[in-house]
């Protein structure tokens, strides 16, 4: 027979001092565990959804990102009449010649400024981006200096709401609709026609070209091509040849696509790539608040298991005769050692609990952080998922047990005797 | 029995305990010292006394955006400027993308009449000046690849179009970021086929009284132009970087915060641990006529050592720690000095001995309010 957790509870509330302290001590590691990865999920998570897994990304041959690729007038032209792009309902070739620059605005609360990402599109930039609604106003129409913002840029930025104009480049954009990017990094970027941003700040060159072909499976063709030759560079020389050889006959694959046609195109210099695994691509702007989530609770963790361990080393200590009393009842060493491993973990579960609790109010807070890539500011939101609460619980009781082991074999191996004569 | 021989005694008297705590505390000191660190590093860019002669002119744009090379000749002819070169963000891949450095396109022979705390042996500089295709690297990023002189490497342009093929002829030292590469100007120029195009301008003024008025000229010069400019000092526009971290400070800050609390939380709680087990001795101490005061004092005294050892251990194990191992190395760039500042280590004494005081006295208090026969009494 097993000591009866009512034993156990009934000790932690007797000395509610200590068992509060070190509740307490769990619960704070558990929330900043759970707050820090919240910040990399929420970054992350914005990364994912953004690329549309139907859209293709054309860019300049050697360049990693759209700000800094160059496609040509004639470029956009050729690629844009190819057989196997997708047409709307109205007969028109789905897509949309972009422009990406970096523009200085000023936040609202006068905290300094920021790069914001101002993108000019074709008339098709919307309908090629579902998910993005317009909430307000409407959409620019081209020749006007028009200019429609994200929720979160009009949030936070000085001089983006409907109404407002602001200066950038040659000229004053008025500001004639906010957008919902609903959480993708399109939150971060203001959004006007491409020729005239390209007159605006003096651009001979479209940067890239989105497009969506009549073929769902290249999207995926071009996922495989990506994680074959990322696998390849990290192998060693000598096992290479399988998966070369996969690789090439994604390549024959591809070849035979939309995608093939325009790579092959020796007029144009650029290659095609899929939006969404552009965007996964960005999610390494995250990496460093991982690394520091990491660091800052595995050693604050190691702290608060000690202060566990001191806990139950002073509980066992005060409660020797008891310890002998139950030993003389009948309870073994063994059921001793895990009464006490109990407590222990009934003080973490608590903890991790509370700890949980204390960091679910930032769920869906927006904030931003300076991207690398872009060199701009991208704004997401702390994102606490089931299966993170799940992780700080582990974490939780894993203190929980490791502040235990020492202890309960101490109070499970003590004489009886000895136990019993203690004052 | 001396009283420091006393106090002593009592703080050892449970060796498992004391060892607990300390550690605690010191993991604590530990977290608290890195994470300011690491935010100093963030916002707080290296400068220095030459760097308040420095002025940098921008497109007012944003730094995404190019001025024209014609620009340097008028703004070399505003007074108070001494040197003015051309600087441009080349932002090339070596090898791998994991191996991301800053390289620059400068003038060589103005290069470090701009930067005047650098040092580099005059041999070298020659060198550098006289080859179009020379570069010279700063010491951490020699180390980083164990570069040599005359070692020669190819950049892949991400930004620019074209891919340099440079020699390595100098390494500097201090000053400048010492993970810098610079080449020449001209040579990325040519490369592109001449199109004039120019990031930054960086330019050393005569005198810190001159930058001022200098600012307002610079800028008034280019007014109602296709690129208008932003002139400002060194400081200013490196904090213009900072600023674009966002809360990232307001974060850090709070976690530190946090740390702090648990550990005052969990220290407090323990000593209170070992003041209460101890009712009964500290009233004996009273009965053979110790008074209030004095049985106080024995306490704050262990309370206070305990939480300064650990302190001393934290703060200076960081120090330790971090002045032996490449941090720049191990966070692949990201971070570049993480020096442990003597500010940064006396501020975490300083909450050590905040939480030595604060933690005992609660119960410290509990005790000497009881009477002595109560306390007699008490059985644990």
């Amino acid at each position: 027979m097993a000591v009866p957790l009512r034993y156990n509870a009934r000790n932690l509330i007797v000395r509610w001092r200590s068992t509060l302290a070190t509740v307490l001590g769990i619960a704070l590691v558990v929330a900043v565990y759970v707050m820090v990865m919240a910040l990399e999920r929420g970054l992350r998570n914005t990364y994912v959804t953004t690329g549309d897994e139907n859209n293709l990304l054309v860019l300049r041959r050697g360049s990693t990102s759209e700000t800094s690729s160059q496609v040509t007038h004639n470029d956009h032209r050729r690629i844009k009449y190819l057989d196997g792009i997708a047409r709307n309902d109205r007969g028109e070739p789905m897509a949309s010649a972009e422009i990406i620059i970096l523009i200085y605005l000023d936040r609202v609360d006068q905290s300094g400024g920021a790069n914001v990402l101002l993108r000019g599109m074709g008339p098709m930039g919307l309908e090629l981006r579902p998910k993005i609604k317009l909430v307000e106003g409407r959409m620019v129409r081209p020749g006007m200096h028009e200019c429609v913002v994200s929720k979160k840029i009009a949030a936070r930025f000085a001089n983006c709401r409907v109404g407002d104009t602001f200066r950038a480049g040659k000229f004053f954009w008025k500001v004639v609709g906010i957008f919902d990017a609903s959480k993708t990094a399109f939150d971060s970027e203001i959004w006007v026609d491409a020729d005239e941003a390209r007159e605006a700040f003096n651009r001979d060159f479209y940067g890239s070209v989105l497009i969506r072909p009549v073929d769902d499976a290249i999207g995926s063709l071009l996922a495989q091509r990506e994680s074959w030759s990322k696998k390849l560079k990290e192998l060693k020389e000598a096992d290479r040849d399988a998966t070369a050889a996969k690789l090439a006959e994604v390549e024959q694959a591809i070849g035979r696509t939309l995608v093939g046609r325009i790579e092959a195109d020796r007029q144009l210099q650029v290659r095609v790539l899929s939006e969404r695994s552009y965007y996964e691509e960005q999610t390494r702007t995250g990496m460093p608040i991982w690394i520091m989530g990491w660091f800052l609770s595995t050693i604050m963790s190691i702290g608060a298991a000690f202060s566990a361990m001191n806990t139950m080393y002073a509980a066992i200590g005060r409660r020797t005769r008891e310890i002998g009393t139950l030993r003389v009842l009948g309870f073994k060493r063994r059921e001793i050692y895990a009464c006490f491993m109990l407590e222990s973990i009934l003080i973490a579960v608590v903890g991790g609990i509370v700890g949980c609790l204390l960091s679910l109010p930032l769920n869906g807070i927006a904030t931003g952080t300076f991207s690398w890539t872009t060199f701009s500011e991208v704004a997401f939101e702390f994102r606490i998922t089931p299966e993170l609460l799940g992780k700080g619980m582990v974490f939780a009781l894993v203190m929980g047990v490791v502040g235990a082991l020492l202890p309960a074999r101490l109070a499970a191996r003590k004489p009886v005797l000895d136990a019993l004569r203690a004052v | 029995m001396t009283i420091p021989g006393f106090i002593l005694r009592n703080a050892l008297r449970n060796k498992r305990r004391m060892v607990l705590t300390v550690l605690s505390v010191t993991l604590s000191l530990f977290l608290f010292c890195t994470l300011q660190t690491a935010l100093r590093e963030l916002t707080n860019p290296a400068t220095s006394e030459d760097a308040a002669l420095r002025v940098v002119v921008r497109h007012k744009v944003s730094l995404g955006n190019v001025l024209p090379e014609k620009y340097q000749s008028k703004i070399g002819r505003v007074p108070g400027v001494l040197y003015c070169s051309k600087f441009t963000w080349f932002g090339g891949t070596y090898i791998d993308e994991k191996n991301f450095f800053p390289q620059f396109g400068c003038e060589a022979d103005k290069l470090f009449q701009i930067f005047t705390e650098s040092r580099i042996d005059s041999k070298q500089l020659e060198d550098f000046i006289r080859e179009r295709t020379a570069c010279v690297v700063g010491i951490k990023t020699m180390e980083r690849f164990g570069w040599r002189i005359g070692d020669k490497i190819t950049l892949v342009g991400t930004l620019w179009p074209v891919d340099l093929e440079l020699t390595i002829r100098g390494v500097y030292y201090e000053g400048i970021d010492e993970t810098n590469l610079f080449f020449h100007h001209d040579y990325m120029d040519e490369l592109m086929g001449k199109k004039g195009l120019v990031g930054t301008f960086w330019i050393r003024a005569a005198s810190a009284e001159a930058i001022p008025g200098m600012i307002r000229q610079i800028d008034a010069l280019f007014k109602n132009t296709d690129a208008e400019t932003k002139t400002e000092t060194e400081r200013a526009f490196q904090l213009g970087f900072v600023s674009m971290f966002g809360n990232i400070k307001m974060l850090i800050g709070s976690i530190s915060t946090v740390i702090v609390f648990t550990m005052i939380l969990v220290t407090a709680s323990t000593m209170s641990m070992a003041i209460r087990e101890r009712s009964r001795e500290l009233a004996i101490l009273k009965a053979v006529g110790f008074d209030g005061k004095q049985v106080f004092g024995l306490i704050l005294a262990e309370s206070f050592g305990l939480a300064m050892v650990g302190g001393l251990l934290g703060c200076f194990g960081a120090w330790a720690l971090f002045s032996n191992v490449d941090i720049y190395k191990l966070s692949q760039g990201f971070f570049i000095k993480f020096d442990v500042t003597p500010h940064i280590i006396s501020y975490g004494l300083l909450i050590a001995a905040v939480l030595g005081v604060s933690s005992c006295i609660v119960p410290a208090l509990a005790s000497i309010r009881t009477s002595v026969v109560e306390g007699l009494k008490t059985l644990d």
